[in-house]
This record gives C-alpha cells, structure tokens and sequence, in this order.
C-alpha cells in the first residue's frame, strides 16, 4: 500500500498537514448557512429590548398569525432547566420563548417566518408588545444581596450561588505578614465572537420519522438529549449534525433556546426552518463571558514569600443558567484557581455567583482562569513591588517546584507533574528580558514608555468524571467514545462524538490511528459532529478532545489491531504471537498479508476467517484518562508593551509564550492553538468588551463598538517548548486548547504596570483602554502630588 | 424586482433581484456560491471579500442591484489561477486556517495586496489585513504564508 | 440584519438623479459607494423607500486641474486617491490619508462626496478639505451652487446640503512644493474611525496655516490660533503649544472631558511638529 505521509512523518510527533484545509481553502466548506434544501423558512426572533419587563401582551398583524409563533403557540415547549447537585445553588427555569416576564435586551419573545430572512424580519418589525418595564439589576456586586425588583420571582437576593473555599488558617498568615497587599481588580464583560456566529437548520425527515437538526454547536450528542427531554420526544426521533463550524470558542457548548424553538416549530411544521445568527444578535444574545470582579488581600513575607491569600470573587452571570452546567462554574473554577501555580498555604475565598439583567454568562476559553490568573498575577508584581524584588523573582520563589510534583495547591488542584520554574525562566528568555531591562533604562526616542510582564498559570485538562461530580455538575462529561471500522477495503473510518471547528482534530486523530495501525492517514476518515454516525460522545471543550477522543481511538485500533492480527495470523499460517501489525499490513515471520486483503477476508471472504472470529472489522471503545482530576498544562506567558503615557495606548511589541503540555501528536496543531488562544487573550486584555449602562442596555452590538484583534496591532508570537508527558493520559498528552487566552490579560497588565512604574499607575480592570491608562495616570498623580502635582 | 446582467466567475449570469439584497446574500442564496462568508453584514470583518470588476470589495456593503453590469469573482472562481495556487499552497502548509470561516476572504485579500505590491514585508502584510479578522489564528501563520507566496510570486519580500 | 425593502433606481445623469430626488423628497436618498449607508440600511437603522444609485455616473468621477486648483468629482474613491489614479493638489497628503482611513475593500467604493455628505464626525475627508480649504460644489433643483469647505458640516451627521441637492465636485487649492503637512490620527485599531483626528498645513509662500481637529465632538475643529501661529514665519513650539491649549478653550461647546482634551491636544501638536520640523 502506498504510505505516502511515511511513518515518522505522519505519526505522533509529526506535524502533519491538516485534511481539513482544502475544503476551507477552495471556497467548498460547509457551515449550517451553506446548507440549502427547497422550501426553506427563515426564522427572525423578535426580541426584548428592554432588560427588564413584564410582558402585557403580544400583538401580531393581520395575516400574520401563522407566521408567527410565541410561547402560547408552541406548548410543547418547556422551560430550561439546569439541575445541580451544587449545594445550596438555585436554578431559575428558563422559558425558550419568554411568557410573562423578559430578563434581558435580547430575550426571545416570538419567532417569525418568511421565505427570505429580509421578510421574517420585515414581519418582526411589525409584532408590537406591551412592556411594563421594570428597574434593571445591573451592578452585581452593588445588587448581590438583593433589590427592587429581584431577576427572578420569588428570591430575596440575587445570588444563584455562594460558595467559600478555605484552606490552611488565613488569620495566621494575616498576623504573621510583613507586606500586605489590597486590590480590586475588574474582567469586563465580553463575547466569544466565533467568525461565524450559531446558526440552526431544522426540519422533519418523515422517511426516516426524525427531526433532523444542523446546528453550529460544539456540542451535537447532548444537544441532541436536552432538545429531546424539553420537547418529549424520544431521541431516536432527533438527529444533530454540527456540520463545518466557524469557531466554537466556548459559546457553542451550550444548549440555546433558539435550537430548541426551531427543532419544536419542525415538529408542527412541514417545511425546513433556518435561523442564521446575525452579528448583532451575537453581541446580544449568544452567551457573554467573564464578568469577574475581584478583592484580593495578599498576605506576604518581607521577602515576597506568600503566606495567604484572602479574596472574594463576584461573577456576573446574566439572567439565566445556560443548560448543561449552568452559571455556577465560572466563579468556583476562578476560587479555584485563584491560588495560582503556586505554593501557598493559606487560604479563603468567597465566590459568589450574581443574576443579573444581562445576557446570561456562559463558557469562553479559559472560562474562570483568566480572570483568576489576572488576579493573582497582578498580585504577585505588586508584592514583588512592595518587597522591593524584581516579579519574576518573586515568582520564583513561590512556585511550585518539579520536586514538589504532584503538589496538590491550596485551591484544590492537583498538578501532577512539569518544571513550572523553568518555563518561566525560558520566557523571560525568549523575550531576551536582559536586554529589554537595559533598552528600558535607556528611553525610547519617541517619549514612550515600555513595560515588561509575565504571568504563570497551570491549566487543568481533560478532567474527567472525579472533577464533574464534585463540582455538583448535571451531566458530566467524563470519557470520550470512537467506533473505529475498517471498510472492506482496508481503508479506515474513525466515528467520534467529539467535534472538530478549527482544532483539527480530523487530522490530529487521524495521527493516532495510523500511528496504531500503520494506515495511511491519507485512507483514514474521520467522522465527528452528528449523532447519527458516531457513538455518544460529548463534544469538544474544556480543552479535552485530544486527550479523551485521542484516547477513544487509539484504544478501538487497538482492538482492531488484535483482530487483524489473529486474522492475519490465520491466513499466514503462524501463530498470533509471531505476528506484528505495521505499515498497514500484517507481518509474521514468513511473509505479510495488508490490510486491505485481510479486510476483504472480514468482509467478503468470510470463508477465510479463522474458527470462532466473526466477520466485519469494527471496534467501539470508550475511554476515560486515568486520572478524573485532570492532567495540568502549564505556561509562562510573557508579553513587551510600549505605552504613550501622552494618550494612554498601548502597542504589544512582543509576546512569549513558554509552555509544556506533555507529548504533542502534531506540534503544528499545538501551536495554531497556542497562537489563537493568545490572540484571544489580547482581546480580552486590549479590546474587547461590551458594556451596559443603568437600564440594563448593552452598547456593543456591532464589531465598530466591539473591537476584535486585527492583524496589524497583533505582534508575531513567540513559543517555546517544554516536555513532561502526562502519566495518566495515552502516549503522555496533556490538553492544551485554551491555555493561550488565560495569560494574556495578567502579562500584558502586568507589562503597562511595569511601564508606567516610574508614574505609580497601575491598571487592574480589562479591556486596557487608552481611557482607562490615562485615568490611572492621572489618579497616580493625583495621588503623588496632589491635583497640580 | 430589478434585472440584472452579472458575469460571476466568468459566466454571465442573468436574474432578478430584490433591490435590497445584497451582493453577499445573492451570491451565496441566489447562486450557491457559499464561499462568501457572511460574518457582521456591515463592513469591519472581511469575511465577504469578493472581487468586482478585480478590486476586493465588501460583498455584504453592495446592492446586487448595483452589480449590474460588473464582473465578480468569488473564492471559487480562482481554482485555475497561479496567484491563488500559490497562496493555498502557502496557507495549506503553514496552517495559516482553522475554522475556515476568514479564509475566503483571507486569500482573496492577500492575493490582491500582492498583486498590488502591498505585500513587502510582515509589517505591510499586517497592515493590508487590517479589515480582515480571524478569530482562530492569531495571524501569525497568515502573515508567514502571504508573504511566502509574495516571494514566490516575485521574488522579493521577507517573511517574520 | 437584512435592509428593509426599498425601490432601487440607477438615474444615467446627475440632472436626472437631480429630478428624481427632488420629486421623492424625505423619502429617497443618494447611494454612492454605500459603505456607510449600507451597514446603515442592513442595521435597519436607516430605510429610506427609494435609492438613487449615483455611484457610476460619470460627471461624477471626472477630475480637472489647472494651475492653482484640483477638481475631484464626488464619485471619486479613496482607492483612487490611495493609488494617485486622480491628481493630487496636497503634496501628497489626500493620498497619505486615504491609505489609512478604512480598509482596501471599503476604500474601492466608498467615495469622497458620500463622506462629506454623511458628515461623520470622526471621518478624514471633512477635517482635511476644511485645512485644505476646499469649495464644494452642489447641484439641485436651483442650479448648481459652491459652499465652502471650511464650514460646510453643521454638525454631527449634519451639512449646509438641502435635502435636494447633491454634492458634485470639491475644488482644492493647490499647496505649493514649498508647502508642509502633518497628519495624527488616532485610533485604536488600524482603519477604524479615530478617536482623535488632527491636519496642519503651512504653506509659507501664501502665509497660509491652518489646524483642524476631526473627531471632536461635531464638524470639524478649526483651530484658528494654532492656524494663525503656524502661519507665521518665525514657529515656537512652545507658543504652538499655548495656541492649541487657547483653541481647545474656546471650543467649550464641544465638551470634550479631560481623557479627549487631552487625545486632542496630543493629536494636534504631533500634526504640528510634523509640519514644523
Ligand atoms: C468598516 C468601515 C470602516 C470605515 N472607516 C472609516 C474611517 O476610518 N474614516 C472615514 O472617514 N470613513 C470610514 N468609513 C466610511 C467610508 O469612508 C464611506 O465610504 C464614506 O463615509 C461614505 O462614502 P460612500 O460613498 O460610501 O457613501 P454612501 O454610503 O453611499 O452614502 C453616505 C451618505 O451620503 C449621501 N451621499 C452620498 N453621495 C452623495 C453625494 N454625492 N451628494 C449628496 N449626498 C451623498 C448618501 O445619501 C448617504 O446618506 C468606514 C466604513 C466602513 C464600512
Ligand atoms: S460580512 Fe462583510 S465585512 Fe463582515
Ligand atoms: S480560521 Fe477561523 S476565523 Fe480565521
């Protein structure tokens, strides 16, 4: 057989090219908006554009009664509801299409059909509703414990939940402090901002008497059983495809009332429903992120040694839960790890969960780290500050060391292997930090000030059932599947319940089959994104594909392999323990047999087969890493600002990234991510956030107020490798998917700290904007030498 | 409705249009063309770059109406063309895509900041993309591979 | 976000476009290159009932030069500014603008006369051809008249242009080869609208100076000590400096707060030191 990628070339390790690029790159790629079926209807919402309101009454025009339909003309609709096993969490229902109360701007009210998109939302336009405003909640650490108007009837405050984290005695470290450090430090609200925004296909296959749902989702096997326990139907009535899909990022791993709207309208309909997400609906109403509000008291040595850290953290969460995990596990994952890769020992945090008449919060790359990691990296620099030592040093001298490893940290992690310290020491490398020092000293020639940052995280990955259960999680997502099948032809077809939106994940796995049983990739096929094809599986996020489905297959080749080998065996007339399956083809002392010919024999020739071994060559195999608690990535993220201290902008001069995550089946791939992921991280550190004013408005709705990186204020970014293979995963892999968003608002914070040092400005709240660096400034003057000073 | 005569990829195309729709919506519902990516409807993302009359221009910003008459080119009418080989080969090996969502408008981007000239250094590369944003990548590898095929395509040009 | 629906006419000469907006008044609007008034119609924040497309008529995208002016048709693009395709009366400053204002794909369409016409605030062309004192040249059902440049936006989103009419041409003075130029904008990404926006021009051969400020709060700035001071022949920094701060103090009607006074003020002393230097 021609093996054209080669071993070593195709194999783990090998950075090989992606399949996926093709398609993309020829213009033939299929998202949910390419697909076309006759008779389609678009769907345009109508939605609230109040933040919050009772609802009156809903008036539809003239003639246009069935072709629009609300709440009260979809009864099968029933509300969203997240269960948690979280202790003392509350869990509001959510109507798909609101009923008598609206609890956002964008809310759903009514869903309306045409033939063309223009036309539904022509119809839209004219659908009147009677609002009875009422005050909005929007300051959630001001409104916390209560208001006028409650998001949700029946709460005396407005918490979904609260939670303390302790460890160690807090109180001791507070006595025994020489150096204490207060700051508030504020993520601002956000969006994932995928380049194509969700979109959804429904309609009924009466053939096949199923509702066939496209979705652009990251998530197709669960989506798949939510929409049928909301809607009552059984799920071999309900298929999902997630077909092509333009960036997931988080966003697309939850379930959206206007899926399910659409599956229930295919179900009373007999024509296909599209419903493609414009740009502003995207700002509105597709799940926001961040949100985290800080108060960190750092309790420290005179030398910069951290003895305790006492917080409270104050998450922004929206008007609802978004099924399947609800909003609770963003602040719980910042407590978490708020205590960084370090080694400290005492603890206490706060971390409360607020509704709010906002969109409601869900997952975006890196979820709870990066506003964790902002808060404790911008910590750490002003200890390093207040003990008068450089914050690289500093940092040095709290991080956990290889030799400590597995060190579980005060907030519950347990990191189980890798040289924190020497990451941080190849970044600042990599930045060539000496030399920045002495170009510091020396000035820039343009009046502006340049700033040098670091920040260390450790990435919990691929975290499997152990994690879920004791985060109080519904369902929990803690193993990956794969049915591999080997065609008649010998060439192969892997079936995973994963999805692949950007990650490659098709070449990636396809990596791990060849590497088992020597096949071509090039003959490979991998399936992902629709539960017809694939066993169950749970989708892709948390940064767990690779590790989980790469597990999934690399364990179904394997019983593949075994039954090729006693097939080939059997046909070379040896024992099955002389046999060895390489280079597609069975080998035994004497001779070979492919594996093409001995998939013939499986299939065609089942005369072939030896006694007791049943035709067809299909394995299905689950797996679960070793470990439920997660293997931990790390990283030093290390980035080089300019700041006109004249306007307040900043420019990135360089970014650094020094990272380990264990074995890299394709480095190329790892890399990709590492890049986006930062790219991201800069957004959220630079440019990106949408406010609200006191109504409850937000005031981003389009990317000329939303501001997304572009290419030209983006710098090239550096990586650097480290290797420590994981001992619980397949091959010694480590997750890595979102590491590159959570450092980059700590590094580049700590960078404009670093620049404006001589100023005594420091800017703890992102988007970093030229208005918020002058105001420190300014407030530092202040500060210094009074008004005129 | 309003008549109009187009030449899309090469072949004349005639049809009927709502005067509202635009030149994005009518490629991609009208003619099938779905490698125009439509992804803000109001000019900052790039994702609907097509050519008309050989310029890039924003394909959700144009009245297929005010088409008439003009010559378009979209993603898949490059297939035979040695710029955009070079490109895709360049994009393909240093894995300058992820989702594939910007990559249309990426290439056709590139191409034209090549043709132009526009494409000498990383630091005009970048500022060329400026109106085209990926979410996925980072840039990085969309940089080095325009300018790999800038080289390619006229010997000149250093890469970052 | 799909436009509302609208009537779509393609008149073939300026009178006819003339005619037809004066019979539709208030509820027909030019279209030129679209790339404002596009994003606005598929926002449903604009729904005019009819559109005159006026993008491809060819009177306006003549241009003409004598010794002491440049003509440009409202039709012409920012592309073809960018690319010097029409002549350029500003020692090269109209082309240096163009480069940096919006993208390549939005500078092939939009047009000149579409950006004073819509008079954004933080547009380039308004705050250059008011330093350029330029004349524009209008037509509508009264004949053809010129307004200047300096002062033609009232406000934001508002110009001396009746609803009737239709900007043609924009005549510019030539600069002199002895003239300088700066230039600041500043904007938080490239290409996006500024956030500051500033032009000084000296031309010492016609004791010509004049500083304006885009991006600030309504029509352009026009700076008027900082124009007299850059005018002179003998340019202190230091006086400049004080100019500029007298300026942003009698615009007290733009209210701008100390983060944009101070944006301002950067903007326009790096437009002067660029012409000073
Ligand atoms: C993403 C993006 C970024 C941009 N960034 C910038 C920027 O940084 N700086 C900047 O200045 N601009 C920017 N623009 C706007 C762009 O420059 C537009 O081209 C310009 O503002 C309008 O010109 P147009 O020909 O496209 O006008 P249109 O959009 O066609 O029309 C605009 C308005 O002017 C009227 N009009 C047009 N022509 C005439 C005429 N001859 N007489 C009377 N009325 C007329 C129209 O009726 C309409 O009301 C940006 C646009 C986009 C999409
Ligand atoms: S879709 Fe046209 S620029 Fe974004
Ligand atoms: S590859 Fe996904 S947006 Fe560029």
């Amino acid at each position: 057989m021609a093996n054209d990628a080669g071993g070593a070339a195709a194999g783990i390790g090998a950075s090989l090219l992606r399949r996926e690029d093709e398609r993309h790159l020829l213009g033939r790629g299929s998202f949910v908006p390419d697909i076309k079926l006759p008779g389609t209807m678009e769907v345009a919402f109508v939605r609230s554009p109040h933040a919050h309101a009772r609802i009156r009454g809903i008036a539809k025009p003239a003639g246009g009664e069935r072709r629009v339909f609300t709440a009260a003309d979809l009864p099968r609709l029933r509300p969203i509801r997240v269960e948690t096993q979280a202790p003392g969490a509350k869990s509001p229902p959510w109507p798909p299409l609101a009923t008598d109360k609206v609890r956002y701007v964008g809310e759903a009210i009514a869903a309306c059909l045409a033939p063309t998109r223009a036309e539904a939302e022509d119809l839209a336009a004219q659908i009147t509703v009677d609002y009875e405003p009422l005050a909005a909640v929007v300051d959630a650490p001001r409104d916390m414990q209560g208001s006028r108007h409650p998001v949700h009837e029946g709460w005396s405050d407005n918490l979904f939940s609260e939670r303390v984290f302790a460890g160690g005695d807090i109180e001791a470290a507070a006595r025994a402090a020489e150096i204490t450090v207060r700051r508030e430090y504020r993520m601002n609200r956000q969006s994932g901002a995928p380049l194509e925004g969700r979109a959804v296909l429904a309609y009924r296959d009466w053939r096949l008497d199923e509702i066939v749902i496209h979705a652009s989702t990251q998530t197709p096997h669960t989506l798949r059983v939510a929409i049928g326990e909301i809607l009552g139907i059984d799920l071999r009535r309900l298929r999902v495809v997630a077909p092509d899909v333009g960036g997931g990022f988080g966003p697309k791993a939850r379930l959206y009332p206007e899926e399910i709207i659409l599956a229930a309208l295919a179900l009373e309909l007999d024509q296909p429903l599209r419903w493609v997400e414009d740009r502003t609906e995207h700002l509105l109403t597709a799940a926001h992120s961040r949100d985290h509000h800080y108060q960190v008291t750092a309790y420290a040595s005179r030398d910069g040694r951290i003895l305790g850290i006492d917080a409270e953290i104050v998450v922004d969460a929206g008007a609802y839960g978004l099924w399947p995990q609800g909003p609770y596990q963003e602040a719980a994952m910042a407590a978490r790890c708020l205590p960084g890769p370090y080694a400290i020992a005492n603890y206490r945090c706060r971390a409360l969960t607020v509704a709010t008449n906002k969109t409601p919060m869900g997952p975006y790359r890196g979820v709870g780290r990066p506003g964790a990691c902002f808060a404790i990296e911008r910590t750490i620099d002003e200890v390093a500050r207040a003990a008068g030592r450089d914050p690289v040093e500093v940092r040095m001298l709290n991080i956990v060391r290889p030799e400590q490893m597995p060190f579980t940290s005060i907030g519950g992690m347990r990191f189980d292997n890798g040289n924190y310290p020497e990451s941080l020491r190849l970044c600042a490398e990599l930045l060539d930090l000496p030399g920045l020092r002495s170009r510091q000293r020396r000035g820039e020639p343009d009046g502006r000030v340049i700033g040098i940052g670091f920040a260390v995280f450790a990435e919990q990955t691929a975290h499997g059932a152990a994690e879920f259960v004791a985060r109080g999680a519904a369902i929990v997502p803690g193993f990956e599947s794969c049915t591999a099948r080997i065609l008649p032809d010998g060439s192969l077809v892997l079936m995973v319940g994963i999805q692949s939106h950007g990650q490659g994940l098709e070449t990636a796995l396809s990596q791990i089959a060849h590497h088992e049983l020597g096949i071509d990739p090039a003959r490979i096929a991998v399936r992902h994104g629709d539960t017809e094809t694939s066993a169950f599986g749970f989708g892709t996020f948390a940064s767990r594909s690779m590790v989980m489905s790469g597990g999934a297959v690399a364990r179904a080749s394997r019983a593949l392999r075994d039954k090729l080998n006693r097939i080939g065996a059997h046909l070379l007339q040896c024992d099955v323990a002389a046999v060895r399956c390489r280079d597609g083809a069975v080998r035994g002392p004497q001779g070979s047999v492919s594996i093409a010919e001995i998939a013939k024999v499986a299939h065609l020739r089942m005369d072939g087969l030896p006694p007791g071994v049943d035709p067809l060559l299909e394995a299905v195999a689950t797996y679960e890493p070793a470990v439920g608690t997660g293997v931990f990535s790390y990283a030093t993220h290390g980035a080089v600002v300019a700041v006109d201290p004249e306007t307040g902008f900043v420019e990135l001069l360089d970014f650094a990234v020094a990272e380990d995550c264990g074995t890299m089946i394709n480095p190329m791939l790892v890399e990709g991510q590492i890049r986006g992921g930062v790219v991201q991280g800069i957004g959220t550190a630079l440019y990106e956030e949408i406010p609200y004013d006191e109504a409850g408005q937000p005031l981003a709705g389009t990317l000329a107020d939303y501001l997304m990186p572009g290419a030209a204020e983006m710098p090239a970014i550096k990586i650097g490798h480290l290797h420590t293979p994981a001992a619980a995963t397949e091959y010694g892999m480590k997750g890595m998917g979102e590491g590159g968003a959570v450092g980059p608002p700590a590094a580049i914070a700590n960078a404009v700290r670093d620049a404006l040092s001589a100023l005594g400005a420091e800017v703890n709240e992102t988007p970093i904007t030229p208005r918020r660096v002058l105001a420190a400034i300014e407030q530092a003057r202040f500060r210094v030498g009074g008004p005129t000073g | 409705m309003t008549a109009i005569r187009v030449i899309v990829n090469g072949a004349e195309v005639i049809d009927n249009v709502a005067p509202r729709t635009s030149l994005g919506d009518w490629l991609r519902e009208g003619r099938n063309l779905t490698g125009t990516h439509l992804a803000c409807e109001h000019g900052v993302c790039g994702a609907c770059t097509v050519l008309v009359d050989g310029e890039p221009i924003r394909a959700c910003l144009m009245l297929a109406a005010a088409g008439e008459g003009s010559e378009v080119r979209t993603i898949e009418g490059f297939d035979a063309d040695p710029l955009m080989m070079a490109l895709r080969d360049a994009f393909h090996r240093r894995h300058a895509l992820q989702c594939g969502f910007c990559t249309s408008g990426m290439l056709i981007t590139a191409w034209d900041l090549i043709r132009r000239g526009k494409a000498s250094s990383a630091a005009e590369i970048r500022r060329g993309l400026a109106g085209n944003i990926c979410r996925c990548t980072g840039y990085t590898n969309i940089v080095a591979a325009i300018a790999e095929a800038a080289t390619a395509a006229e010997g000149v040009g250093d890469g970052e | 976000m799909k436009a509302a629906a609208f009537d779509y006419v393609r008149p073939r000469n300026v009178a006819a476009a003339v005619d037809l907006l004066a019979a539709d008044k208030g509820q027909a609007q030019l279209l030129a290159g679209g790339q404002s008034l596009l994003p606005l119609l598929n926002l449903r924040l604009a729904s005019p009932a009819r559109l005159i497309d006026i993008s491809r008529l060819p009177e306006l995208a003549m241009t003409d030069e004598d010794d002491a002016t440049v003509t440009l048709g409202a039709g012409v693009t920012h592309a073809m500014i960018e690319d010097r395709r029409v002549p350029d009366p500003s020692q090269g400053l109209m082309p240096h603008v163009a480069l940096g204002l919006a993208y390549r794909a939005v500078r092939n369409r939009g047009t000149l006369g579409g950006s004073l016409a819509l008079a954004d605030p933080a547009a380039e062309w308004p705050a250059v051809l008011a330093a350029l004192e330029a004349e524009i040249g209008v037509v509508g059902p009264n004949g053809r008249r010129r307004l200047s440049g300096t002062n033609f936006a009232t406000g934001i989103y508002a110009t001396r242009l009746a609803e009737d009419e239709i900007v043609t041409a924009l005549r510019i003075p030539k600069l002199s080869r002895a003239a300088r130029w700066g230039y600041a904008k500043l904007a938080r990404k490239a290409g996006a609208f500024a956030d500051a926006l500033a032009v000084a021009v000296a031309d010492p051969r016609r004791g010509y100076g004049r500083v304006v400020l885009g991006a600030a709060n309504g029509p352009p700035l026009v700076m008027t000590e900082a124009g007299r001071a850059l005018a002179g022949t003998r340019r202190d920094p230091e006086q400049l400096r004080r100019a500029v701060e007298t300026d942003l103090d009698s615009a007290a009607d733009r209210r701008f707060d100390a983060y944009q006074r101070r944006l301002h003020r950067a903007a326009a002393m790096r437009a002067i030191v660029q012409v000073i230097q």
